[in-house]
């Protein structure tokens, strides 16, 4: 009968999608350990999505691959911007990347608290404990244990054209606050933009705000204040006021905030890359971003570099150093190869190639002897002889503090807000989270 | 909804042959048959809209309850902290008002601006099919696009401002000086929106029958006078769905003004809306019960206002209707 045609073609239909979707789901991702013969995958989500940074990946993955037969790893590049959002959606759902980028700080801290991540404190090899410094892997250290391996130290400072300061007629690197607002004047005098600032992704803004409280603020402040996440210290606030009145210099510029970081020529990098500005402040990853970024794609041949000016008043030691660690975590779910990947990348041929295709600071001692860009070696000449290097300020205290200290910065810049303000919203913020 | 089932196929099944007086009961048979068939064609359509629509909502509202980094189950809970702290943050309040700054803008001058060009469309005139392809275009091309060129464009250093050089005009920080990003992106919206609304507007126009304008030109009644006293009564309907679409859309605006301000400045440029306040305190944060709670706010806020218009202002185009549950 008609009717019953009708209820056999939909049984069919029902079981048939039945059978697909059970079939679908016995493939998993393979994060499991060893299957049949002996074959392990793993995923690997890093931030290189041009250029010499993914090249360098890709080919230590295939002799990682080469020297580990029934290894697979499966490569993702993903922006910058955009990792952190994929990250954490991917980690919720159970099915994370067994080896993922990670930078320290208050981020880790709350993937660690929901065991997330796996503990590498004994993964570590010796050759890569001697080889690193041991203030570099505490970055990744979560109550005495370690949770990720560097790949590179990127301390933070102003990177200049040499070229433009030249044509301003700029002699010499400003060493104080004051030299460097009357660079800035002689910038504006040879009509050109002083500094660039990449305001529409927050955290370049609030670097400036985290190098003048690194200036403003003693050591010990700053470590309580990464403790119990309070800004009561009066050096915060005046860490704001010294920020406005440079700003109210009006150095940046025309429209920066609504200029991204890293992303096309129109970017603060971007501007650097192309000799429409004269400074930005940045870290150590900035030479290889601005050589993807120039005409020709080639490192910038007058890239410069000087530490960010001492401040008059500031209870911070002047030669003192703030920059971060990037690195690489496994996820606790991820198989044993996972720890083996991260040590293998840390042997000095590969730090060395790290080093060269990222033109930055390899984490590695045995590898620094490689670099050779002359921004490069200032900074490592500063970072080697500062008395201590502080973690950026939004690493250390979390993403919900970091947050609204990178909004609280943005609004003072764009006269929304004052001094005070930036800590206020700090505050506001721990109540959210 | 009722068929009438012809005598035949009734007795054909063995069910009672006496034609039933609208009862429900016509036999067993056929009975089930229809709801079965019913169930099975509506079932997907069902399951879907649950899962990904009333389910997440539950969802939300449960995490809601919890302070939650987002990493791992949600462990603090926290009862109804997280709704007043939203209900007492100048931000939300500032998004709040940014939302319904949009919305009644967009009311006000989508409308007007679209019932002209309507009526302009609905005459005879050459090149009329090609300017309302071109009038549509915007609606059609995604936001994303949309946002980016219009960012690109509206730059400090961008082409707008270059333009206005040549001219001799002085050109503004459209994007991001507070006092102007904000009627940038009402400028933004409106190009993109009122293709919609003048497509709209004239399927309403078409439905008006000729004879009525035959009379009142009989009548001697002006061109104007025409449009106060027919036209517009009678798109009374399509007006009052385009303005529950409208208002609908403007509530939870999201994608425009994260693709031109970007995830953090949105707040500082004085465009915010309660949906890149959700994301901005909730996800940027990593405040997750936070950004949840902020999410049902918005819900509750879009269902009360979409009840109280369904129930007033559309209620007498709804009545007669089909859906009107018979006495």
């Amino acid at each position: 009968m008609k009717t019953r045609r009708i209820l056999a073609a939909w049984t069919a239909l029902v079981v048939a999608t039945g059978l697909t979707a059970c079939g679908g789901g016995g493939a998993s991702s393979g994060d499991e350990g060893s299957g049949s013969g002996g074959t392990t995958t793993m995923t690997f989500w890093h931030n290189s999505t041009t250029g010499d940074g993914k090249a360098f990946w890709a080919s230590t993955v295939a002799d990682f691959e080469a020297a580990n037969p029934g290894v697979t790893i499966n490569v993702q590049a993903i922006q910058n911007e955009d990792m952190d959002g994929k990250l954490q959606t991917a980690l919720n759902s159970g099915a994370p990347p067994d080896i993922f980028m990670a930078r320290g700080g208050g981020k880790l801290a709350d993937i660690v608290d929901a065991g997330q991540v796996m503990d590498l404190t004994d993964s570590i090899d010796p050759a890569t404990k001697a080889a690193v410094n041991e203030g570099v892997l505490n970055a990744f250290a979560v109550d005495g244990k370690v949770y990720g391996m560097p790949t590179s130290v990127l301390p933070g400072g102003m990177y200049y054209s040499k070229d433009l300061f030249k044509k301003a007629g700029i002699t010499e690197t400003p060493k104080t606050m004051d030299e460097l607002n009357a660079a800035v004047g002689k910038l504006k005098g040879a009509d050109v933009q002083p500094i660039a600032v990449g305001a529409k992704d927050a955290w370049p803004a609030a670097h400036y705000y985290y190098f003048f409280a690194l200036r403003d603020c003693s050591k010990d402040v700053m470590a309580a204040a990464a403790k119990d996440k309070s800004f009561t210290d009066p050096c915060w606030t005046k860490a704001g006021e010294d920020l406005q009145a440079f700003a109210g210099t009006t150095p940046f510029n025309k429209g920066f905030l609504t200029t991204s970081a890293q992303q096309g020529a129109g970017s603060s990098a971007g501007l650097l890359a192309n000799h429409k500005t004269a400074m930005e402040l940045m870290g150590a990853w900035e030479p290889g971003v601005v050589a993807s970024l120039t005409p020709d794609k080639k490192p910038l041949s007058d890239l410069g570099w000087f530490p960010f000016p001492s401040v008059t008043g500031g209870q911070g030691d002047p030669a003192a150093m703030m920059g971060g660690v990037d690195g690489f975590a496994c996820s606790a779910k991820a198989p044993k190869q996972c720890p083996a990947f991260l040590n293998f990348y840390m042997q000095k041929k590969y730090q060395e190639g790290y080093a060269k295709a990222f033109q930055t600071l390899p984490a590695s001692k045995d590898a620094q002897a490689v670099v050779t860009d002359p921004a490069l070696k200032a900074i490592l000449a500063s970072y080697n002889s500062a008395p201590y290097v502080q973690v950026w300020l939004d690493t250390l205290f979390g993403q919900n503090v970091g947050n609204a200290l990178n909004s609280g910065v943005v609004n003072m810049l764009a006269g929304k807000g004052d001094a005070a303000g930036i800590v206020k919203s700090v505050n506001d913020a721990a109540a959210k989270g | 909804m009722t068929t009438t089932v012809p005598q035949a196929s009734l007795s054909g099944t063995g069910a009672r042959v006496a034609p039933a007086p609208a009862g429900r009961r016509r036999g067993k048979g056929p009975d089930w048959r229809k709801r079965l068939e019913i169930a099975l064609l509506t079932g997907p359509a069902i399951l879907v809209f649950l899962a990904f629509v009333i389910l997440p909502v539950l969802m939300a509202a449960y995490y809601g309850f919890f302070k939650w980094k987002g990493f791992g189950p949600p462990k603090n809970f926290v009862g109804l902290d997280n709704y007043k702290i939203i209900l007492q943050d100048s931000a939300f309040h500032d998004a709040l008002l940014h939302n319904g700054f949009i919305v009644v803008l967009s009311l006000l001058i989508q409308g007007p601006i679209a019932v002209v060009v309507a009526l302009l469309l609905n005459q005879k005139m050459a090149g009329r099919g090609l300017i309302r392809v071109l009038i549509f275009v915007p609606y059609v091309v995604s936001e994303v696009i949309v946002g980016t060129g219009w960012s690109l464009m509206l730059q400090t250093t961008g082409a707008v401002n270059a333009v206005l050089a040549k001219v001799g005009l002085p050109g503004a920080d459209w994007l991001s000086d507070p006092k102007v990003a904000l009627w940038s992106l009402i400028m933004i919206i409106t190009w993109k929106y009122i293709g919609f609304a003048v497509i709209l507007f004239l399927a309403g126009l078409q439905s008006i029958p000729e004879e009525l304008f035959e009379a009142a030109a009989i009548d001697g009644a002006t061109y104007w006078q025409t449009q106060r006293r027919i036209t517009l009564p009678l798109l009374g309907p399509t007006l009052r769905i385009w303005a529950f679409l409208s208002i609908i859309g403007a509530l939870q605006l999201f994608d425009l003004v994260y693709i031109i301000w970007g995830q953090y400045v949105a707040s500082t440029a004085g465009t915010s809306t309660m949906a890149t306040y959700m994301v901005s305190n909730g996800r940027n944060a990593g405040n997750y019960g936070f950004g949840n709670a902020v999410a049902v706010v918005l819900f509750l806020i879009s269902l009360v206002i979409a009840l109280v218009y369904q129930r007033f202002v559309l209620r007498r185009d709804t009545e007669g209707a089909l859906t009107e549950r018979k006495k």
